[in-house]
Formats: C-alpha cells, structure tokens, sequence
C-alpha cells in the first residue's frame, strides 16, 4: 500500500499533474474565497478545462480545487465576517471578531494551519481506510446495493433543513428524472413523447450544472441591488500584524483532542453521502465548545472555534473521497462533478475501483495529500492578490462563470442540446430554490437512480421473492436504517415547527 | 382557498406524476424481465404522487390552522433582473448556433455586465468592453488551442 502511495506521489509530481493540481487548487482558494461562489461553483467552473486532460490530471485538478475550496473561504469569514463558501460558516463566528481584535493575520493563518492539519489527518484515514471499506462494499449484492443507496436518499432528504416532504419530493423529482429516455435492460423509450431531444435522457452534468451554477448565481443576482454594510469594507486595504507561524502551528498542535475530534467529525460527515462541508464545520464547532474548558470566548475570537471549524472542513473532503472511492456514492456536490467526470472518461467508481485502477486512486489520494503544501504555498505567495479578487464585482463575475458553464455544457459531446438542457434546468433549477426545494436531495436521486433501477431488477431477476430485501441480514439493516432516519427527521421536524409555530414562509 | 408555495409545489407534483403514470404502466413488458421498463418508473411516480399530495395536504392544513402567511415580512428581490438575466442568457444560447462562440461570448458578456451594473464613464465603458472581449478571446484561446475543444461556429458568419 505504501509502494502504491509513494508511487503516486511520484506520478502527481510529474508536471504533467502538477500543474493541473497547484492551479486547481489556486482557482479553488480564489473560488472559495469569493462570497456567493460556493465549492461545487468552482469545480463547475473548472470541469470544462478537464475534459482534454488525462484521467489523473482532471481529478488532480478537482481534488486541488476540493481542497483549495476548502480553506479560501476562511479569508472573507476573517476579513469582511462573509464565509466565503458554506463550508467556513463556522470560522466566521471567531476568525471574524479576531481579525477584528487586531490580528487578522493570526486568525486567517490559524485557519489554514488547521485546514493542513486536518486535510492531513484526514488524508491518513483516506489511504488506510478506503480499501477496508470498498472490501466490505464488495460483498454487497444487488439487495444490499438497492437498500444503501434508498438509506443515502432517506438520509440526505431527512436532513432538508426546511421540510422533509420537500427532501422527500426533491429526491423523487431527480429519480424521475433519471427514468426519462430509454430503460436501461431492454432499452424501451420512456416518457420521450417522441422526441429526438430527450430520447437519450439528460446527460447528468449539463443538468448538474444547470441546477446549482443558475440556482447560485440567481439568487446572487436577486440580492445585487441590496446593501450590505460589511462587503463595503474592503479585504484588499487590510494590514496584517507581525505574527510567528510557528506559534500558530503550536496552538493548534498543543490541542491534540480538538484536532482529532474536529478531523473525525469532518469525516464522519464527509463519508455520509451529500452532506456538505457546512454541517462538519458547524458540527466540529459546536462539538468544540462542548468540550471546551473556556466555552465563555466562543464567538469573541478563540482560536479553538477557528481550528474545529477548518480542521474538520477539511477532514470532509477526505471522507467525500472515501465514499466515492469505496461506495461509488458521492460525498457531497462537488464529487457529485467529480463522480461525472469519471463517467466522461470511461471510469466507474464503486468497490472494484481501488484494484482494478490502483494506478488512478493512488494518485487521487496523492493528489490530495500534495494539494494541502500547495494550498499553504498559494495562500502564502499569492494573498495579496487573493485580497483584491475578493471585491471583484458580481457583474464581472457572472458571466464568465456562465460563459464557462455554457462550454462545460457543450464540451461534453459538442453538441448544443446539452447547452439547452443546462439552460432548462438552471430555470428549473432556480424555480425549485424559490420554491423552497433543497437540492441535495435531487442531485442525489439524479446521481444514483440509474444505479437503484439496475440493482432492484438486477435484484428481482436473481430472485423473484421481495422478502430478500428485508431478511438479507445487510439489506435489511440498511433499510431499516434508511425508515429510522425518516423517523428521526420528521421528530426533529416536529420540534423545530412547535419551537417555530405561527413563523410561516411568504406566497409566491 | 389560496395556496401557499407548498401547496402550488404539491399540485403541480401530483398532476406530473398523475400524468405520467398511466404511461409507465402502459409500457410494453420484455419477455426476458420478470419486470417491465415500467415497474421502476412506476414507483417513483407513486413516491412521488404519495409526496406531494402529503405536501399539498400539510400546507391545506397550516394555512387553516394560521391563515395566510404575511408576504410583506419578506425581503426585497430584484426578480426583474433576475428575469432579465435569464433572457439574456437565453438570448446568448439563441444565437450561438447563428453568429457563432466568439462573437455571441462578447455580445453576452457585455450585455450580462449591462443589465447588473450600467458603467457611467468612458472608462467604465471601456472596461465593460475589454472584460467582454477579453473573455470570449481567452476562453476561446484556451478551449479550441490547448484542450482541444471544438467551440460553436456561426452559420451564419461561418466563424
């Protein structure tokens, strides 16, 4: 295993993968660190320049920009108190009153030494516990395949923030999606209506991009013309003090269970499927200040808020990649892309993907463990620069991403259908934002539905009798698992409406 | 009674998959498959008439309980430009097959900047031109030299 890792390293520090690697992760830190660019944005914005690369050098570039995501978005959280991307919510609540205090560079150094810290903590859990766990998925059969992706559905619904039957429906809706085209046994056209246009389906990344670039953007352009006091304060005119790195690095090191815990959080999180960065980084937080034996300075600067929150957003990634890798099931949105363009070059993930493309995961995790020195080295050489980006102007902005979405549409098989099936589902995909629809679950259920369909018949053709699902010991934990987390989530729903009675959302 | 967002989201689920149905079972069955192309469809369409007649129900039901939500309380949004930008974009897609990437980029980049932020000095024009040029050159640059993406061409400019 060492061999293959050391090989890896070897192969990514060719420049061949270098250099997609180290500018994946610079678009990353600058993506992550514009407010309203979110991480699946960035790796939408760079999946087009992927498509000519070697395998290898296109998820190279996506794991830099995985991992570069990751920690840009602490420097608006410290700087303008605006997270950058959701997955520095919670550096905000200390990286923000920090900077504020006087040290804004102890604060955002903080956070990128704990992003490196936990990356690489996470990295450790990634290359020693991919392949135990993609030996376990290996013995799953088509029941016990059916019954886990149903739990990652009933999961990533459950945890809607705003209702449970709008999980639920979003998740149906990204299903019946998948069934439009032909049946994928005896290749039957379906709900087609005879046209040419949809009679091969939708293609899963036009439709991804669609929803979540249109859905980001839109909602950004709707709040344009509103103030906002704190953006009027300029991240590029800010002075940093004079501080020691290696005080910083021994903050963090002297609270070994902090890190730990923030890293295991992060992966816990990360490993459960389409369970963003957000939740590990505001999880870890709150887990902090439990532990804490000054919960008192959380919220008015603590170095603890800002190390929980970073280590354990970065630990996410790693858990992402693992379910990836080991189940075939992305992590969350951005290896939802990443999971697309393995299909674009012929690669399918799953438990067989480790030993029959050693070459390739080895240099996945490679790639990730060479992304956090170079992530260090960009935020080192490059901030001044990154400062300034911050204020570029969404007028600017938007556009460019969408030029770019528009050709990551049309480079997929250089055909405009795709564009026009990115531009239906952006509106779809903004409609459903407004509607209150999260989109997790619908990408979910897109991702996954052709899988679900082939495994239930695959399942039914093996053996006609459906009691398997439920007496095969695995399966019918899995499901039983799925229908507890249904349960839980509509008690939590309930408490949260008794807690929040009579607050009701406007009519359209 | 009115319908909150819920319950318009909930109709209009219902009605799709109500449609839909009576399709998927009417797909012709394979004499290889225990199943037919329909049976998978089929549950989804269930699940998902199940879904959102549940919804369409909760919101019947709280706006019973607490009358219609209060629209006032929410924010403003700049829903015109909103749809501005979506015709702009849709205007931009239009026309590539026409005019062809590299000019139809420049005319959208512009336009896009136009909508969201008019410039209000000769500089600012002058910016709003070069980002626009600027972009559709660099991407083109990039896409058609170095990756070896074949971009959209005009049929009516040839280029």
């Amino acid at each position: 295993m060492l061999e293959l890792l050391a090989n890896g390293i070897l192969t990514i520090l060719q420049w061949k993968y270098m250099v997609p690697l180290f500018f994946g992760t610079l678009v990353g830190v600058i993506g992550g660190s514009l407010p309203g660019v979110t991480i699946t944005m960035t790796v939408i914005i760079i999946l087009p320049f992927t498509y000519g690369l070697d395998p290898l050098a296109g998820l190279a570039a996506m794991t830099g920009v995985y991992v570069g995501g990751s920690t840009g978005g602490l420097i608006t959280c410290c700087l303008l108190g605006i997270p950058g991307s959701p997955a520095s919510i919670a550096t905000t609540f200390d990286g923000f009153p920090m900077a504020r205090n006087g040290e804004p560079g102890r604060a955002i150094w903080l956070g990128v030494w704990a992003s490196v810290w936990g990356g690489l903590l996470g990295a450790l859990c990634l290359v020693f516990l991919t392949g135990p766990l993609a030996a376990i998925a290996l013995e799953f059969g088509p029941w016990e395949y059916f019954s886990l992706f149903v739990l990652a559905m009933a999961m990533v619904a459950g945890l809607a923030e705003a209702s449970l039957l709008k999980g639920l429906l979003s998740t149906a809706i990204g299903l019946l999606i998948t069934v439009v085209g032909t049946d994928p046994i005896g290749s039957v056209p379906r709900f087609t209506f005879g046209s040419e246009f949809i009679g091969g389906g939708f293609a899963f990344l036009p439709v991804l991009i669609g929803i979540f670039a249109f859905a980001q953007i839109m909602t950004d352009i709707e709040k344009a013309k509103a103030s906002n006091p704190q953006r009027s304060l300029s991240a590029s005119s800010v002075h940093f003090e004079r501080f020691s790195h290696l005080k910083v690095n021994w903050e963090i090191i002297k609270q070994p269970f902090l890190l730990a815990w923030a890293t295991i959080v992060g992966l816990i999180i990360g490993i459960l499927p389409a369970i963003g960065g957000s939740a590990s980084s505001v999880m870890a937080y709150d887990q902090a200040k439990k532990f804490s034996k000054t919960p008192e300075r959380f919220g008015k600067g603590h170095p603890e808020g800002i190390i929980a929150s970073e280590a354990s957003n970065n630990a996410n990634v790693s858990g992402s990649l693992m379910t990836i890798m080991a189940f075939g099931i992305p992590g969350d949105a951005v290896t939802a892309v990443m999971l697309g363009a393995m299909t674009i070059h012929g690669i399918q993930s799953g438990p067989l993907f480790i030993s029959q493309n050693p070459g390739l995961s080895y240099g996945i995790y490679a790639a990730y463990i060479l992304a956090h020195p170079l992530m260090l080295l960009i935020c080192w050489a490059f901030m001044p620069i990154m400062l300034r980006v911050t204020s570029v102007r969404l007028a600017v902005l938007a556009p460019v991403v969408l030029v770019l979405c528009v050709v990551g549409a049309y480079a997929l098989n250089n055909t405009m259908n795709s564009v026009y099936v990115l531009l239906i589902f952006g509106v779809f995909g903004y409609v459903l934002v407004k509607a209150g629809f999260p989109l997790a679950p619908l990408i979910l259920g897109l991702i996954l539905g052709d899988q679900i369909e082939v495994n239930l018949i695959r399942a039914i053709m093996t053996d006609s009798d459906p009691l398997l699902f439920l007496t095969r010991p695995i399966s019918g934990g899995l499901l039983l698992a799925a229908v507890l987390s249904v349960v839980l989530a509509i008690w939590q729903h309930l408490r949260h409406q008794k807690r929040t009675a009579g607050e009701e959302d406007a009519d359209f | 009674m009115r319908l909150g967002r819920d319950g318009i989201a909930g109709l209009i689920g219902l009605a799709v998959s109500l449609m839909l149905l009576p399709q998927a079972l009417g797909l012709p069955k394979l004499p290889i498959v225990p199943v037919g192309p329909g049976f998978y469809p089929s549950m989804v369409l269930v699940f998902m008439a199940l879904t959102s007649a549940a919804l369409l129900a909760q919101d019947l039901l709280a706006r019973r309980r607490t009358g219609p939500a209060d629209a006032a309380a929410a924010p403003p949004r700049a829903y015109g430009l909103v749809a501005t930008a979506f015709a702009v974009v849709a205007g931009y897609i239009a026309l590539m097959p026409f005019i062809g990437f590299r000019l139809s980029t420049v005319l959208f980049v512009a336009a896009f900047q136009l909508v969201l932020d008019r410039p209000a000095s000769a500089l600012s024009w002058a910016k709003l031109v070069a980002i626009a040029v600027g972009t559709s050159a660099v991407t083109y640059a990039v896409f058609e030299h170095y990756l070896l993406v074949l971009l959209p061409r005009g049929a009516w400019t040839g280029w």
